[in-house]
């Protein structure tokens, strides 16, 4: 029950993005089109997975041990950079196919802050090492469903007369403030 | 092959000169953040449970072994000492800072200062209903009603509950360890 | 002298981020539900800019092309953990309410955009100058959201009550939704005025070009990086 109630609050009530801000510049960037924010967003939740995989055990055998807490953010980084960098290479020799629907996206998520926020949020949370996993695999989930929403809305207002100067991001930004509204209703579910 | 070494050389220069700075930042800092940390986390709750005192705890903080203590005088005399201690409950580890008054032997108080429990369940611990029960206890007996003892838990929350008090039990073992020092340790 | 002039102003209007250019939108909409918490926001950053700007320029000579990405990271991310260190010393209190987006100065596209796009390309004052430009540029933008959405949210700014005793301030404004809605309303407003500034000067009027990920830095710093491979 606890862990149901964990993954429906990382995908609705705290969702990523309309609620917690994190990934607004990919959110933003990649939404223009359906089939691109699918990409981006199976793309996400694989490496939010791998991230949270590997920088926990580092957290909790390497760095919390020797004292080097400080170091985290340096850590988390570098990790996460290598990460995406292997994944790629891995993907492009072992699996063609997933490489090219995933590939283009995969460098983009170095600087994309949900995944570097996620690693840190089960941290600074303190879950054990599956209820971390979870919560990655959940806040992926609650990614992909804001990122696939807002690009089929998106679709639809390339082709309607929206005022010339709200057309692309100002626009975006208040249809992502719109869909925020209703996500912060799901709140009322927690409580 | 030059290139390879040069770029490995490079990096390794840089890692070694951000390493060497932040290593000296921490050290140049530690004491500030330590004071700082406990003035923002620990202060607010420290400074209710040891309310009434006319010093600074957290300025006149001395350490034993590896227990903080804090100090409380009033009109310029040792009161009483409060430290905090750590015990799990629900989920995640619960903290509680006890006050213990020196020259009654009893507990002035006890105050939450981290805790990750269920929120409208487990939190209940941090409200006055469960809190008042320690106050004036004396060293004697303090534990949950089920375990022989004269604490009732918060209905529907056995774990967060018994968390707490394992924690101030904790604090009454350090407490009565290090009672016969207390009194040397701010004697000026 | 005058393109230093010209590289430090630049920042502050013709690619004001996060307005003009957009760029790092998290923190700009995460952490601007009060004027203070913008400012405080806008200084950490403009901190690891300016001084990661004036390194990679320093060193942008003996770092190899193929491993700059990964010197411009730890570079960046080395001044980051100083500035959590700093804050936790001595501003333990902003640094809490900022939380987890401290850290994230690392991820934000303006650090690695412009050490990428500027640092690694030009001499170490106009760096300096391009970093103090955009730093101050970006604190400005998070202070006036900050500022415009702790007015309408919550009826103070700095926490100082408006002097208006009608105005009922509606709370949404400082939560996530009230975030979006007004940086949309901001960068409409900033179209507006180019629109009517290059109508004044005769000219036909531009699309707007702030579309994100065009614009957004680190997005070409892929794609370059994507060529070389």
């Amino acid at each position: 029950m606890e862990y149901l109630m964990l993954f429906i609050s990382a995908i609705f009530i705290n969702n990523i993005v309309l609620v917690q801000y994190l990934g607004t510049c990919p959110f933003m960037g990649t939404s223009k089109s359906t089939d691109v924010a699918i990409g981006m967003g199976a793309a996400v939740i694989f490496v939010m997975l791998m991230a949270v995989a590997f920088t926990w055990p580092l957290q909790h055998y390497v760095l919390t041990p020797y004292g080097i807490g400080y170091l985290q953010t340096i850590v988390f980084i570098l990790v996460i950079a290598s990460l995406v960098q292997f994944v790629e290479l891995f993907l492009k020799k072992v699996i063609p196919p997933l490489h090219a629907s995933l590939g283009l996206f995969l460098p983009l998520i170095t600087t994309n802050c949900a995944v570097m926020g996620v690693a840190i949020m089960v941290q600074r949370g303190e879950y054990p090492f599956f209820k971390a996993l979870l919560f990655s695999l959940a806040t992926g989930l609650g990614f992909l469903i804001a990122l696939v929403i807002i690009s089929s809305i998106r679709e639809r207002l390339d082709i309607s007369p929206v005022p010339a100067v709200f057309r692309g991001i100002p626009v975006a930004l208040i249809t992502a403030g719109v869909m925020s509204l209703v996500f912060l209703a799901f709140q009322g579910m927690a409580a | 092959m030059r290139e390879i070494i040069n770029m490995i050389v490079v990096l390794s220069l840089i890692c070694a000169a951000s390493g060497t700075l932040l290593v000296n930042l921490k050290q140049a800092t530690k004491a500030r953040i330590e004071q700082q940390v406990l003035l923002n986390v620990q202060g607010p709750t420290l400074m209710a449970v040891l309310k009434g005192c006319d010093n600074d705890p957290i300025a006149d903080r001395k350490k034993v072994g590896d227990v903080t203590l804090f100090p409380a005088r009033k009109d310029g005399k040792l009161s009483g000492v409060a430290l905090e201690a750590f015990a799990a409950g629900y989920s995640g580890d619960i903290g509680v800072i006890v006050g213990f008054d020196v020259n009654e032997d009893k507990l002035i108080g006890i105050g939450v200062t981290t805790q990750t429990e269920t929120p409208g369940v487990g939190t209940r611990i941090m409200q006055q209903g469960f809190l008042k029960q320690f106050r004036g206890h004396s060293l004697d007996g303090l534990d949950l009603s089920s375990r022989g003892g004269d604490i009732d838990s918060v209905s529907g929350a056995t774990y967060s509950s018994t968390g707490a008090v394992d924690a101030v039990r904790k604090a009454l073992e350090t407490y009565r360890r290090i009672k016969p020092q207390i009194a040397t340790l701010w004697a000026s | 002298m005058p393109s230093v002039i010209k590289e430090f102003t630049k920042g502050l209007w013709d690619e004001l981020p996060p307005f003009r250019v957009v760029l790092g939108l998290c923190p700009t909409l995460a952490v601007t539900s009060t004027a203070e918490n913008g400012l405080g926001m806008g200084a950490a950053v403009l901190f690891v800019l300016t001084l990661s700007n004036a390194i990679i320029s320093a060193l942008r000579k003996i770092i190899p092309g193929k491993v700059r990405i990964a010197c411009f990271i730890v570079i960046a991310a080395s001044l980051v953990v100083a500035v959590e260190l700093l804050m936790q010393a001595y501003t333990y209190s902003l640094y809490q309410r900022l939380g987890i987006f401290v850290p994230l100065i690392v991820v934000n596209c303006i650090i690695l955009g412009r050490a990428e796009a500027f640092a690694s390309r030009n001499g170490v004052i106009p760096s300096i100058a391009d970093g103090l430009g955009m730093g101050l540029g970006f604190t400005m933008s998070l202070t006036f959201l900050g500022a415009l959405r702790e007015t309408l949210g919550n009826g103070t700014v700095f926490g100082i009550p408006v002097p208006w005793e009608a105005f009922r301030p509606a709370h949404l404004m400082v939560m996530a939704p009230g975030a979006f809605i007004c940086l949309g309303l901001i960068l409409a407003g900033m179209n507006a005025f180019n629109r009517h500034m290059s109508r004044r000067k005769g000219e036909i009027p531009t699309e707007p070009k702030n579309a994100a990920c065009a614009s957004c830095a680190a997005c070409n710093l892929c794609a370059t990086a994507r060529k070389e491979n």
